[in-house]
This record gives structure tokens, sequence and C-alpha cells, in this order.
């Protein structure tokens, strides 16, 4: 999108990414990277039951080992002052009371943390953390979704508000589905899947003096971060500060604070000494989220030429006995198709678990492989291509809502993503297409996220040097926030994006919202631009008298200075593109700041045109498989991925972020399970080495194409959200395509071989 | 990982000496699986020798047989003129196994050596038999998914998790072994141990025992063999099943055949009968499924590893029509 | 410290570089001056550590070269070479993303050759030439392969990508780069949970075809 503040803008180009440099030569600085003197080393160690009580702990064997400055324990602790109310004073992502670490000898999952123990190097922390000896009286744990499927509750905040999306959701008949001439009913299961980040979740929490918290963080929110600590410690907000500068992939798992960062924080202020914590990559399984364990059944029911008759969604999703989380799984289904009566039912399963968080595409990851797969089940009995299926049953305004889309453009990412993967190629009878030993199937599946924004704020300052640096409290987890962020006030300023400098991931930066829900771009860019407008006013206002009675608008940066051709040592002067003889120096207009570096904060928030319109993204992933016909393995050979995600920003990084939802997509649909063993209430496959995520040989060429058409009524760029259409569709389209290829519709994921031979 | 006393002899002998009485005292090579089992707490060795700097990493061909060193790399080895020209089943099986850096890292002798990957083995707070005897085997009536089909006992159902050992027991290799009693070699199929009552016996050396080298005798199998590997990802990963497979073909007559099974069994499990009802055959897919028949005979499976009841014979079949290049 | 090499800066305490037992007691003397700690975490601190154990506790002298700068030191036997560099030697570089060799995050070339920092113990590498994503580029100028990562995007947040470029960087030198279908089985070890694996391939095939020196 060209050219929407500015003529020949670089909104759109496909920049490198300004933080590249420091990711490639290993100086980008994660959360464990800190360098504080005094920094000490610390460990974990995790509860072996899943439910039950701590008898007692002996600690004396690691107190005694070398090196070793404390260990804590529910015993020892001192208490966090926010726990000792009887509901949680931070503001939970989730209902409920998250874990008071160290709190008592209460065991609510398996591994959770009883005890940290702290000393001069890591090694002597974690050989010490197995010296501590704990004993239980268990309790018998329930982990077992399949067994305690009727323990299956509403959520409380449906059970509050009937309106929630969360409630149960009637669109004309109940289950009308039974009444269509055509129709089926099937059930999907998903197992729990882990974020697993590259980074293992890591903390340096600092105490610089008794009241005064500062945590380098694995977080991907600074502000929700800094504001949770806040009120667990008793201390003024601005008092804590969180510094998340590189985050080294979180996919959610960010998303929420967990028992770990506060076990360091704990440890640091009882040591006074900053104090590390890295868990382990088994650690990464129990204790900071994943995606919950789901049953779902589907009813759909059409009249013989696809016009959909009714949809039945319901979907049960796991959850922590002691907080509630939920997702939208069903929000695809009310709003996707042309169905004139949808029936949803949305119910959680408390277990003896760790609380669940959101996954990349959350819940609607969850809901489309029922739904997508329940759509492709229907057109092969209707004897209907998947594509026609969709279309016949297109919807020109959101069904739920009643209300225009802001944009849609669905159909071009059909139409797109067919001719990429060769759709004409797909066989309609399944099982039918072989290459040698392989048998080959094409499949389809839709994605759609709301096109979310919420308030945002960023400062912006004009250096004496021609440089605007601009500050937000928001966190790049790997999309490439900065980069974006760069090229939006660039063409908001009409300065080269040389000229530019977006920090971020510092909680002392102006607030902005945690990096999740697919909301950063539209969030923190309008923020940016209503800084770069603020910038320019100011200038005007401190322009002096040539600049009455101009716009801000058209206020130019160095106007001397091309685009693309930045020199900062050439002498700074503000101007005005209306008329070129207007020009001040910026010291001047220092002089008339009073020395002071021109500084302004703007802030974005949606408007009322979200009671208008219903704003959504839309992705369309098609896959060609290959499945072996003798050992059952399953090999995507081809993926494209089709978004209608607004404005692209950056081709080049939102490109990026397109083909890692596939492969994600890729490891949900084929490889991706953790299990718990019932009997122990514990994880079996808590490693790479078990829990399988794709590796670069399973990525196939992946082909992305965006409609790239702005969606003014989001926000002042015209985006919509990336992050989390990537993924949701892409299980789905595997699965169809596995059908296609073998006429075996597999309802449970992953897809391993053993499903298939 | 608990603190040990390390040392660093560039003698044999030494090495050998320096093992001395302790039981608690290992060998450590490439240290790939032992570092990653000592972190864990699973091996909690008290001394460790490292037999880096000893010199037995040379390989060389010598009256029929191919003499690798136990230092030599996975990846040396895979890569090797005269593996590939005369044991390419081994590079491939080699190729196969963990990932290039591994590979750069893992050793023959530690490759033969690694543990199993059971998850029950790899977590001190659920019971093993393998990792302490007598806890009881949480794979039997647990999650048992990777487990084995073969040779299992009711103390445990582990397999061995290493491809190169699949080929080398194809093979007939043979294992030079050195020790406070002397040397002796050991035919590779009996290098490992079915796991009986004593499931935390991997293996038959003794203690402070040193494999030194594996010697691979000359054979026909140079250019039908092939070492399929099935497995939950592209690359990577342990096996589900994998086959070693190798023929000697003439006029599409199989002279001599050599299979062997890997995940399916607690030692690289050799399909000698199998291998019998080859000789003699056409090379068709006909004559490799009734092998697979003979092969699959006595396979029992556990709640979560039915599939490998069909796996297996599936792979072996399809291992044997891509060495025989049958399509 | 005083064999350490003057290049390396002490910053608190480092018992991990020379005497013991020496600097156990005289942090366990610091320790307990700390005004703010609590006393149940004293008991700790203060309590004579177990002679037996402490006795087996002995400092290995390690020569390492890392990146061309000769490194003269003291380790535990039991730390690995990851975490001596990351840790010990602050070259965060490499990275740590599951410490079992089954993500390459660690990877660095040990005389030449791609391994898992973190599998092996440092003193194994006694005399050897190590050499990490910090010692890749020279001086301003990039590595090619670090060049062509940034112009292809191969990585999102970052953290997988030393250990790719350091292991891409050997994948070539290897002669495995020869395809598409060889890198990436030859890449496979090279965990990017971000997903970024075509950019990656795609990086390391404009290098490989383009014939610069690796």
């Amino acid at each position: 999108m060209k050219d929407l503040f500015f003529k020949d803008g670089v909104i759109g180009d496909p920049m490198n990414r300004v933080d590249g440099r420091l990711k490639v030569t290993g100086g980008a600085r994660y959360s464990a990277e800190y360098e504080l003197p005094g920094l000490v080393h610390s460990a974990l160690v995790g509860s072996t039951i899943a439910k039950g009580r701590i008898t007692s702990i002996d600690t004396k064997a690691a107190e005694r080992a070398p090196g070793v400055m404390a260990v804590i324990t529910h015993v020892n602790s001192i208490k966090v002052p926010g726990f000792a109310a009887s509901a949680h004073p931070s503001e939970p992502s989730t209902i409920g009371q998250p874990l008071r670490v160290f709190y008592d000898e209460k065991i609510y999952f398996n591994d959770q943390p009883v005890a940290i123990v702290v000393a001069d190097t890591l090694e002597r922390a974690r050989y010490a953390a197995g010296l501590v000896k704990v004993q239980y009286a268990a309790e018998q744990h329930q982990t077992s979704f399949d067994a305690n499927t009727s323990r299956a509750v509403l959520p409380t905040s449906a059970k509050r508000n009937p309106k929630s999306p969360l409630a149960d959701y009637d669109r004309g008949q109940t289950n009308a589905f039974q009444t269509a001439p055509v129709k089926l009913e099937a059930e999907y299961v998903i197992p729990s899947e882990m974020h697993n980040p590259m980074e293992l979740q890591a903390i340096v929490a600092h105490w610089e003096a008794a009241d005064k918290l500062t945590v380098y963080d694995k977080v991907q929110a600074v502000k929700g971060t800094q504001k949770a600590f806040a009120k667990d410690w008793k201390i003024p907000e601005e008092n804590v500060k969180v510094i998340a500068t590189f985050v080294g992939g979180a996919f959610g798992n960010g998303l929420h604070n967990w028992p770990h960062e506060t076990a360091a924080i704990i440890a640091a202020k009882m040591v006074g000494r900053p104090v590390k914590l890295m868990l382990t990559r088994e650690q990464m399984f129990t204790m900071v989220g994943y995606r919950p364990h789901a049953w779902q059944r589907v009813g759909i029911g059409a009249t013989p030429d696809g016009k959909l008759v009714g949809i039945t969604h319901e979907a049960t999703g796991q959850t922590s006995s002691y907080e509630e989380f939920t997702e939208s799984t069903l929000q695809q289904t009310r709003m996707m198709y042309q169905s004139p009566n949808v029936t949803t039912r949305y119910r959680i399963l408390p277990l003896d678990v760790s609380t669940p968080i959101w996954m990349r595409g959350p819940g609607e990851a969850t809901g489309a492989f029922a739904l997508e797969s329940a759509l492709d089940e229907l057109s092969y009995l209707l004897n209907i291509d998947p594509i026609e299926l969709r279309l016949r049953n297109y919807t020109d305004q959101d069904p739920e809502k009643n209300l225009p889309w802001s944009t849609k453009f669905l159909k071009e990412c059909y139409q797109m993503g067919a001719d990429r993967i060769g759709w004409n190629k797909r066989p309609a009878k399944p099982g039918t297409l072989r290459d040698g030993d392989w048998l080959v199937g094409y499949g389809m599946g839709v994605g759609t996220f709301g096109a979310n924004r919420r308030p945002a704020k960023a400062r912006a300052r004009l250096l004496a040097n021609g440089t605007v640096l601009l500050q937000s409290a928001t966190t790049d987890i790997g999309p490439g926030t900065g980069t974006v962020m760069v090229q939006i006030a660039a063409d908001a300023l009409g300065l080269p994006p040389k000229a530019i400098v977006f920090e971020l991931g510092n909680s002392t930066f102006p607030e902005a919202p945690s990096q999740g829900g697919s909301a950063t771009v539209a969030s923190v860019g309008s923020a940016v631009v209503a800084a770069c407008a603020e910038l320019k006013k100011k200038l005007l206002e401190l322009g002096g008298p040539g600049f009455s009675g101009a716009k801000p608008e058209d206020v130019t940066i160095n106007s001397r200075v091309q685009m693309r051709a930045y020199n900062s040592s050439l002498p700074l002067e503000i101007g005005l593109r209306t008329n070129a003889s207007v020009k001040v120096s910026y010291s001047d207009v220092l002089q008339r700041n009073g020395g002071q570096e021109v500084e302004v904060v703007g802030e974005g928030r949606p408007g009322n045109e979200r009671q208008k319109y219903s704003m959504y993204s839309f992705s369309v992933h098609f896959a060609e498989v290959k499945v072996h016909t003798m050992t059952g393995e399953v090999r995507v050979t081809k993926m494209v991925s089709c978004a209608d995600a607004g404005t692209i920003v950056n081709h080049k990084t939102a490109g990026n972020q397109m083909i890692g939802g596939a492969v994600g997509g890729i490891g949900m649909a084929l490889t991706e399970a953790a299990v718990i063993d019932h009997r122990f209430g514990r994880y079996v496959t808590k490693d790479f080495a078990e829990y399988h995520v794709p590796v670069q040989a399973d990525a196939p060429a992946i082909e992305v194409a965006f409609v790239d058409k702005p969606d003014l009524l989001v926000d002042p760029m015209g985006t919509k959200g990336i992050g989390e259409i990537a993924i949701i569709g892409v299980a789905p389209a595997i699965a169809n395509a596995v059908f296609n290829a073998t006429g075996k519709r597999i309802r449970e994921l992953p897809i391993t071989p053993d499903k298939l031979i | 990982m608990n603190q040990f006393q390390y040392v660093r002899p560039t003698k044999q002998k030494a090495a050998i000496d320096a093992f001395g009485r302790e039981a608690d005292t290992q060998f450590i090579a490439g240290g790939t699986n032992l570092l990653d089992l000592m972190k864990r707490g699973v091996m909690n060795p008290t001394k460790l020798v490292d037999i880096n700097r000893l010199p037995l990493d040379r390989i060389d061909r010598d009256k029929g047989t191919l003499l690798i060193g136990a230092l030599a790399l996975n990846s040396t080895v895979a890569e090797h003129p005269q593996v590939r020209q005369l044991h390419p089943l081994l590079g491939q099986a080699l190729s196969a196994g963990a990932s290039a850096q591994l590979r750069n890292m893992a050793t023959v002798g530690g490759n033969m050596l690694q543990r199993t990957r059971c998850y029950y083995f790899y977590d001190t707070a659920m019971p093993c038999n393998k990792r302490e005897p007598g806890s009881g085997c949480g794979a039997l009536e647990g999650y048992n998914r990777m487990h084995a089909i073969f040779g299992f006992s009711d103390k445990c159902i582990a397999v061995h998790p290493s491809d190169m050992s699949v080929a080398l027991v194809a093979l007939d290799a043979t294992v030079l072994v050195s020790g406070p009693k002397g040397d002796r070699r050991i035919p590779f199929g009996g290098l490992h141990r079915l796991p009986g009552d004593t499931p935390q016996r991997d293996t038959n050396l003794e203690p402070g025992e040193l494999i030194t080298a594996v010697s691979i005798p000359d054979n026909p199998f140079t250019k039908n063999v092939h070492y399929l590997k099935v497995r939950e990802r592209a690359s990577y990963a342990f096996a589900l099943v994998s086959v070693a497979a190798a023929l000697h073909i003439e006029n599409n007559v199989i002279r001599d055949a050599r299979l062997a099974m890997g995940g399916v069994a607690h030692k690289p499990w050799r399909l000698t009968e199998a291998e019998k009802s080859l000789i003699g055959k056409l090379a068709t897919e006909a004559t490799f499924r009734q092998a697979a028949d003979v092969a699959m005979q006595g396979a029992r499976a556990f709640k979560h590893n039915a599939y490998k009841l069909k796996m297996a014979p599936n792979s072996i079949i399809q291992a044997l029509k891509q060495a025989a290049a049958v399509a | 410290m005083a064999d350490q090499n003057p290049d390396q800066h002490p910053t608190g305490p480092k018992p991990g570089h020379n005497g013991a037992r020496r600097t156990f007691l005289k942090q366990s003397t610091a320790l307990t001056a700390f005004a703010l700690t609590p006393g149940p975490v004293l008991k700790a601190a203060g309590s004579a550590w177990d002679e037996k154990v402490a006795a087996a506790i002995e400092q290995v002298p390690l020569r390492l070269d890392i990146n061309g700068k000769k490194y003269k030191l003291s380790v535990e036997p039991r730390t690995t070479l990851l975490d001596l560099l990351r840790e010990q030697l602050h070259l965060t570089g490499t990275k740590k993303g599951c410490d079992y060799g089954q993500c390459g995050a660690c990877t660095v070339h040990v005389d030449g050759q791609r391994i898992n920092s973190c599998l092996t113990l440092a003193v194994m590498q006694d005399g050897k030439k190590v050499t990490t994503i910090e010692g890749l580029a020279e001086g301003e100028k990039l590595h090619p392969i670090q060049e062509a990562f940034i112009k292809h995007d191969g990585f999102q947040c970052g953290y997988c990508t030393p250990g790719q470029i350091m292991s891409a960087v050997a994948c070539i030198r290897e002669g495995h780069a020869n395809s598409e279908g060889e890198i990436r089985e030859y890449m496979s070890g090279n965990i990017c949970r971000c997903g970024a694996y075509p950019n990656i391939v795609a990086a390391i095939q404009e290098v490989k075809n383009g014939g610069q020196k690796v």
C-alpha cells in the first residue's frame, strides 16, 4: 500500500529488519543475558505429584552444597504481600487464582515449583536443586480429559454475562442441522500443544531498593507485567521496571505471568542479589501455559445444492483447577458462513494440571480444525468442491453481529490460493492420485481472527541530529514490530527509515498493550501515527511566524534530505511542503523550546466505527501432501497461504510471519502432542526429542499471497493483523489434504504415521 | 549435574586403569548421551574418564575387514570413502541418525552404547527398572508408543535407539574390546542384551571394558542396500521403526540377504529367519512380503504400539523393495 | 583471577575461575553480611559446606582459543562449553534452547566442525579452537551468511539465529548445500520455532550459489 501518507512511501517495502544486524551477530540481548553486578543463579524444584500437599521438605543437603546461598520453600519464603488476599491482586488474564508460589503446602499440578535454590553458579544451583527432598501426602488427581468429560462446566464469565462470546449461542433453531437433507456429525480432538519458543523462559530479578524492582523478563506485555508485580508487592507501578528488549519467541506464553517469575523475585528479595532463573525445557511444558487439550463435536447439514441449513459446534477445553482459561474456539463458526441456524456450546474442564494460555491463533485454530474439517467432510457428501461449497455459503455481512464487514477480500484469497497450489490437480475422488509409493492429496482450510485494536501511546522526540526517536512499551516476539513501526513513522513524517529509531520492550515507555491477538501494528502503529502528527503540530507551533496558519500535516523535517538518502550530518531544518521558502533551523526551534529537544506523546485508540462494522482478518491455506502407502508417513510438499490482512506494511516480515504460521500449523497437524501418563499425572513427552516440533526437513516450499488492500476503518494504516490467521486453518487444510490423498479422515491430531498405516 | 573427578588419559592402558573398580566411573567420548543423562540426574557418575585423546579414531582396511576405530566420529564414518564403497548400508544408517552437529560429536563406540529414549527412563520421578532396579517398569502399563514388540520382559519394554547398530548387526560386525582382563572380540549381535531380569544392563561389557574398534568383514552388500527409518517428522527424530536391508542379487535371484530392525527391541534386532527365507528367491514384492511375515513371528504389542505390528512388516517390505530397486 | 586472560573483566564472584575452596569461604563470609537476607536463608549461607562434597570439587585448568582470543581458564569439569561461554565469558550470542542437543541453538564450531556446545564439557575441548557467532564477522564486515540471513529474513525472534548461522556456514563448508533438499536435511539439527525455514534455505542457497568465500 503505497502513498498512504506520502507519495512513494516506504510502507509496503520489503525492508530488512532494523534489528537484523543485532540478531545475526549475537548482539541481541535476551532476558537471561543481562550482566548485573553480584548476579547469582537459581534453579527450581518441581513437585512430583499432581495433587495433594507437601508434608515435609528436607533442604539440609541442598543448603550444605557448595555455593548455595538460599533454599526457599513455602516454609521459609517471605510472603508476597499481594498473596495474602483471598483473590490474587494482579489482574489475571484468566478468572480464578493464579498460583501463589511458595505460599502454602498445596500442590495443584505435577512439577509445580516447591523450592528455588540460589547459588553462586548455575551448575551449583542446578545440582543443589536435585538434593532437595520433598515428602507429599498425595490425593487422587484427575488429569485425564477423557475420564472427566462429565465435569465440564460453563465458564464463569458466561454465567455472569449471557451475552459473553463464551455463552451458549443459538442463531435460529437449535441443532437445526439435524433437519437437513444432507448432514453429518463428527467429533474432533486436539491434544495439548506446547508453545515451545526456542528461548527458554527466563528472568533476571533485581531489587534495586527495598521497594524498587527491575526485571529482565521474557514477556509479551511489559506494562501488564509491571502492573501485576506492582500489585503483588504492593509498591507503586513506577517502582517496577520491566525490560524485554528481545523476546526469543513466545507465541502466547508470555501473555501471563507465571510462578517462576515470582519465584525469582522472591529469591532476589531474600538473598539481596539479582537472581537469574532460566527454566529447563521440561519446565516449559509444566509452568508457562499451553494450548489446551480440546474435544469438539460438529453437526453440519445442508441442502443437496450445498446451502447450509445449520451448524452445531460444541467445544470443551481443558483448564487448571485454580484458574479458568477460556478462548474463542467457536467464534469462526458463528460468523464465517451464511447459515440461518447456528448453535454453539463452549465448556471448560478443570483438571489437576497447570493453567493453559493462548497459543498462536488460540481457540480459533482449535475451532477451525473442527469446523473446516467438517465442511470438507460435507463437501464430499455433497460432491461439491470444497471451495465452491464455501462460496455458496459466503456472507456479505457478519451473520453474528448483523454488521457490514469493514473489509472482506476472502473470495480473492480463494482464487489466489487455488491458482497457486494447482487446485485443478486435486482428485475429486480420494486416494486416486499417486506418485510412486506416495498418495497425493490437496486440501484447504479457512482462518479468521478479529482485526483487533487497543489504545496505545508512543513518544516521539526529534533529536538534534535529525533522528526521530520513538518509544512505546510494546514488545517484539519476532514479527518485526520495530521494523514496521519505523516504516510507518517514516511515511508519517516523510523521512527516510534511517532517520527513525524505534525503541520498545521497556515499561518506562508510553503505555502499549501486550503483543497478542494480532493487534500490535493496528494499536501501536496508530499511536506512532498519532505521535508523528503531534510532533508536526508541536514543530508548527515552535516554527515561528512563517508557519502560522499552516496545517500540521504539511510540516516537513529536513525537507532537503531526499527520501532514502538520509545524512545525519546535515543541519536540521523544519519546513513546509506547501511553501519551500518557509524554513527554520532546528536549533532555533530548540531555543524556542527552552533548549529541550521537541518531544510529544501521541495516543491512538479505536473509535465508534467498531460498533458499526465487523472487523476481521481472513486467510485461506492450501496444502499439497504425500502419504506413504507403506509407512503412513505424511509429508507436506507444498503450501500456499493467502491472507486478507489489510495493508501489508512490510512484505518481507509479513510474508515470513505467514510462513511461520504455516510451519506451526504443520506441527499442529502432524507431529505435536504433549502426553500425560495419567497414573502419575505427569507429562511423558516433554522435550524436543519426544515432543516433535517441525524441523527444517518438514517445511516445504511455502508460497504467501496477500490481498494487500487497506482497511482504513480498523486503523490509519489500514492493517488488520497477521500473526493468528497465519496458523488458523492450516491444520484442517493438511488434514483435508490427507483425506484427499488417502480417503482416511483423521479427526484426532496429530496425524502421525500410526493413524494412517 | 553432580561433581565428578575428571581424567583425560592419552594411552589406552591408562584409560582402563583410570576406570578402576569404582562402579560409578564412566568413559566419556562424544558425551552426547551421557551428558544429557547426567543433566537430568539419570546417570550420576563420580568419575569421568575422557577417552577422546586416545588414538582410536582410525579407519583402516586390512585382510578383508574394515576396522573402524571406536572414536571415529559418526559423520566421518558416514562419509568415509571406504564405508560408502564397501558398506553403504552403514553410511545410510549413520546419516539417518541425529543431526549434523551430533554426528560431529558422537563416536562409533558411543553410538552403540547410547541408552534407551524411554520416557520413564529419562524422568527420575517415574518408575524404571533400568534406571532404578526394582522400581517397576513405567512403560509396561503406561505410554508405550515407542516401545518394543520383540524380546521384552515384564521388567522392561524399552528399545535401543541407535540407527548405526542396526546396520552393524546386519553386517555381521565384531566389536573389539579392551579391558582390565585383556582384549576380546564380541560379535555385534552379542554386544547388547535383552532386558530379562536385569534391564539395568544394556550390554555384555564388563566394568572397565573399553570398546576400541568395530570390524566389518567384506561382504557382497555394496549395491542393493537400504536403510529405512520411519519417524514422526522428516528428520532429527528417533525411529518408530527402522529397517536395514541388504541384498546380494544376481540375475534377479537373491543370493544372500541381511535384515535387521531398529525401534522394535531392547537391542538391534537381527532377522535371521527372514534372511534365510529370502535366499534363493526372486527379488519380488511377493518374496519380500513373505520375509516380512517370517520376521514378524513372535511379535507382540502393548496398548500404544500396536501400530508397529503393521508398520514393521510394511517397512521391511519397503526397505527390501528399495534395496532391490523393485518399483 | 591471576591466571586469567587480562582481557577478561571479572564482574562479581566467579568461583569458576580459581581457588575453589578459598572463594567459597570468602563468599560465605560475605553473604552473611547481607542485611536484607532474612533469617531462614542465613542458615544455608552460614552453615559449613559438606566437607566431602567440597573436597570433590576441583577446578581443572583449561586453555581455549575462542574467536581468535586465547583464554587460560580454570573451570569445574561439569561446566559445559555452552555454560562457560554464556555464564562465565559472557559470550551470550550462543543460545541455550534445550540443553540436551535437541535444538541446535547452541551450535558453535570447534576446530572448524559444528557441534552442540551444550553436550560437551568445556574441559573436553582443552586446547581447541572455538568459533562462536561473535567471531564470525570480520570486524564491521558481516559474514556473507549473516548478510544473506538479513536479506532473506532468515529469522523472526532471532533466538535460534546464531545457531542457524553457525550451522549454515558449516553446511556449506562440508559440501552439504548442493540442493534445497540436501540443505533442508543438513539444517534439520537447528529448530526454528518461528518457522523461518524456507528463508533460511534461501539465504544458504544464495551464498552457496554466489560462490563467496564461506
